[in-house]
């Protein structure tokens, strides 16, 4: 019980700082629009590439579920830097005296930052519809940004064991920048699958990234199958349960350490 | 709390703290007073549960903290030298943070919070963010959080440090009121010696991770004798024979010397003084100026850490990262 309660004292904090930065959240924002915008537009030609197998939409519908990631991928992989803050500014060194458990400041910072990236994901996706992205029926919109709180939870995993392990701002964003963009670029979010080089969908396949963007993709065009979504639901829970233990072990271990 | 033979050996071979032993009682004002890199940020870290030590054990408020960390936790304020002070958040906002993270139940956290507002004389801008409060007032903030939890033993590491004098004198009433008011033991950092002098009831001087000294500030400053002489000689030539003579006197506790200034630790000064004038005169040097003076703890500090610098490039590093770092937040 006092670890639930714990969890939230930190998630709450991280909520009060994010609510006060309201410059950040829309900053955040401008680099998904112009990917979902500038991209869209430009490789709007290919739909016939993307109907070949099997996509019966714009391209710009396409590679809207990829954008959402791409937003819930850097809002949360980004998300655990203020660890190095609260390591700064002492901040840390006041839970850690408290009687709060390590492994309860590194989650209720991984669910801030998941919470988060689901808000940051959800505005990107209003922008979608905006631009005239269909999506099957409305109320899909839930399950969907469910699947981008569950898929950035693994995520803000990543972020904080890369945040507790490093020791300045340069190593964190050096190792952040060096794992971001290839996890989104082996995905099927701007092109399909089917029509990588096999080694490219091979390593594709490896990717938890990929399953996130297949399922958004079926639940946005309504062409759930039971056995595909059982898969990819299976992959992104694994991937996730294995992020957070491994995520609060790191931290617990490293935060022991002398800063 | 009491510390037995507490030492913490760094992974690069560094020992931070060698074999120390300290015993506070219950509610007094102790005092840790070191040169920069002396080992007390180290000591508070251990006795706050956030380092563990290399050997020896230490007791906080009863519990070991190595063995029941938790414990030695719930029983602590831990006030640290830089400010923790969340500036996203208001005054009041950082008060209710930290008395979730130390598990204050909430029927009586509203009214705990209010009340050290009122100590701490934040009442009136409890609503606004920390981010427009001055330094004196982030302090405070500081001090405040350590005390929400009602500590057995609270911990303050350099609470006066970089504040202008007004804000450094009424950080030391702050400091005295509350310990009058909850009684509570104080385990102090410092190196302003003046803060010592007005606060503590014992101090300990460490250096090079070793204790060099503990006692009250009075025995410290009485040991070296209660007066002090300083003269200026016109030649350091017979330097050295002039001060062999001084120490011949039994009432000299030590002579120290810097270029021709000579300073002589005595606990008959106004006798010492003409005695000194007829030894210069005999080996034929001419004192420049004299002066008789009372004993300051700086001098108590200074006989027992010398006067030579400290390489604190360390320090140096973080402070330079530490304001980059607000200049990329601004």
């Amino acid at each position: 019980m006092t670890m639930i309660l714990d969890t939230y004292t930190i998630f709450w904090r991280e909520m009060k700082r994010y609510k006060k930065s309201r410059s950040g959240i829309l900053i955040r924002l401008i680099q998904p629009a112009i990917w979902i915008i500038v991209m869209g537009n430009t490789f709007a030609s290919t739909r016939p590439l993307i109907q070949s197998v099997g996509f019966n939409g714009s391209y710009i519908e396409f590679m809207a579920p990829g954008v959402i990631m791409l937003t819930a991928i850097f809002t949360s992989i980004f998300g655990g830097v203020n660890t190095l803050w609260d390591r700064r500014y002492g901040f840390m060194n006041k839970a850690l005296v408290s009687p709060v458990s390590r492994s309860s400041i590194a989650l209720g910072k991984m669910l801030a930052i998941s919470l988060i990236s689901t808000l940051q994901s959800s505005l990107i996706l209003g922008i979608a519809l905006a631009l005239g992205v269909h999506i099957s029926n409305l109320l899909v919109i839930f399950p969907i940004l469910l699947t981008v709180t569950v898929f950035s939870l693994g995520f803000s995993g990543i972020s904080v064991i890369v945040a507790a392990t490093s020791k300045s701002q340069e190593t964190f964003w050096g190792v952040i920048n060096f794992l971001g963009m290839p996890l989104f670029m082996l995905s099927p979010a701007l092109f399909p699958l089917e029509l990588l080089p096999s080694w490219l969908a091979f390593v594709a396949r490896l990717n938890p990234v990929t399953y996130a963007v297949l399922l958004i993709r079926q639940m946005m065009s309504g062409t759930v199958q039971l056995l595909p979504v059982a898969i990819e639901m299976a992959v992104i829970c694994g991937f996730v349960v294995i992020m957070v233990a491994l995520a609060s072990y790191v931290f617990t271990r490293e935060v022991n350490k002398p800063f | 709390m009491e510390t037995d033979k507490l030492s913490k050996v760094y992974r690069s071979g560094l020992k931070a703290v060698d074999e120390i032993s300290i015993k506070l009682e219950n509610g007094e004002i102790f005092g840790f007073l070191g040169p920069n890199g002396a080992g007390k940020s180290t000591t508070i870290m251990i006795l706050t549960t956030l380092l563990k030590p290399t050997s020896g054990r230490a007791f906080v408020a009863g519990f070991d903290v190595v063995t029941q960390a938790k414990n030695v936790r719930q029983n602590i304020g831990y006030v640290q030298q830089d400010s923790t002070v969340d500036e996203y958040l208001t005054g009041r906002e950082n008060l209710e943070l930290q008395a979730r993270l130390n598990h204050i139940p909430k029927n009586v956290r509203t009214k705990r919070i209010d009340e050290i507002l009122e100590i701490i004389e934040l009442s009136d801008r409890q609503h606004e963010t920390a981010v427009t409060y001055s330094g004196g007032m982030r302090k405070r903030l500081d001090i405040g959080g350590g005390l929400l939890n009602m500590p057995k033993v609270l911990f303050l590491d350099e609470p006066t440090l970089g504040l202008d004098i007004q804000t450094r004198y009424k950080i030391w009433e702050y400091i005295k009121k509350i310990h009058s008011e909850f009684g509570m033991s104080i385990f102090l950092t410092t190196h302003y010696m003046e803060e010592a002098d007005k606060l503590c009831n014992n101090i300990s001087i460490i250096d090079n991770g070793k204790i060099k000294i503990t006692g009250s500030p009075k025995e410290l400053k009485n040991a070296l004798g209660n007066e002090i002489v300083v003269f200026e000689i016109d030649s350091e030539t017979k330097l050295d024979r002039l001060v062999s003579e001084i120490k011949k006197t039994p009432t000299v506790k030590d002579v120290s010397t810097n270029g021709s200034v000579v300073t002589v630790f005595t606990t008959s000064g106004d006798q010492l003084t003409p005695q000194i004038f007829q030894q210069a005169n005999n080996l034929e040097i001419k004192i420049e100026n004299i002066s008789l003076t009372k004993p300051t703890l700086d001098d108590v500090f200074l006989s027992h850490t010398g006067r030579e610098l400290r390489e604190d490039e360390g320090k140096y590093d973080r402070k330079k990262m530490r304001e980059r770092m607000r200049r990329i937040r601004a």
